[in-house]
């Protein structure tokens, strides 16, 4: 499968967007069979937590709020890229700092640490244009986890 | 959407969360569990049966729910939990926390 390419700019719609395509790359059996349903659940909870954080907490400025979605499957892995058009943030900063907070049940602070969890090469940095972009894998041979103090 | 509690007994719901438990409507989950905390439910079974999407902020949630009724000693149980649910479930070793169910009669047995 080569790389898909998707493009959403109304936020307020893109969550839901963003399921139904998953749903249709199930159904259409887009991935290959090395791609259980678990893997793929765990691409769709990555690209979820994102982009509800994007949602909830981006700057976007006087921006019209713009998000690219690439998906490629090589070989055991996918590979997705979700560039923004936001100021962008310190991730590694803010993973820590979560991290370093995470309480007892916590009602917030989950979602940056569910995806580093339940990915592989994670990182944010800012690309061409002036754009940010999230990189990770999701692998078939994951069996991730998250620590939360119970 | 509404999250409706369907009363087993005067303790124990079930509370159906339908589609999503996520950013979006999970501060009406936790509105919707403290009203049945203030009739006196201590006991709820989370049926998931439907359920495709369950975020970070929806897990908090129902650890938020679990904290309520915990000293009360209520429980919090889940129910035909769906597969984006239970990797989830499995990500977070949440299933040390809550109980679960292959249906919703089975968790309404155990906790009456």
């Amino acid at each position: 499968m080569d790389v898909v390419q998707y493009r959403f700019s109304d936020l307020n719609a893109m969550i839901d967007r963003v399921h139904t395509l998953v749903d249709h790359w199930k159904a259409e059996g887009v991935f290959p069979e090395v791609f259980e349903d678990t893997t793929l659940h765990m691409l769709r909870l990555a690209i979820h937590e994102w982009v509800a954080n994007l949602v909830q907490h981006a700057d976007f400025e006087d921006r019209k709020p713009q998000i690219l979605i690439d998906i490629k499957p090589n070989g055991r892995k996918v590979f997705c890229a979700i560039k923004d058009n936001s100021a962008g943030f310190d991730l590694d900063t803010n993973l820590r700092i979560r991290e370093s907070m995470l309480q007892r049940l916590p009602d917030r602070g989950m979602g940056l640490l569910m995806i580093e969890a339940c990915t592989e090469h994670l990182s944010y940095s800012r690309v061409d244009s002036g754009w940010h972009c999230l990189e990770f894998s999701v692998s078939a041979d994951q069996d991730p986890w998250l620590h939360i103090p119970f | 959407m509404n999250f409706t509690a369907e009363p087993v007994n005067q303790e124990t719901v079930i509370i159906r969360i339908g589609k999503a438990l996520d950013f979006r409507n999970a501060s009406e989950f936790k509105s919707a569990c403290q009203e049945q905390v203030r009739k006196g439910v201590r006991n709820f079974i989370l049926d998931f049966s439907d359920t495709g999407i369950l975020d970070s902020t929806g897990l908090g949630s129902i650890f938020s729910l679990y904290r309520q009724v915990s000293p009360l000693e209520g429980q919090v149980v889940f129910a035909s939990v769906s597969r984006p649910v239970q990797v989830v479930v499995q990500l977070t070793r949440t299933y040390k926390v809550f109980r679960q169910f292959p249906t919703v009669d089975a968790a309404r047995e155990a906790l009456t």
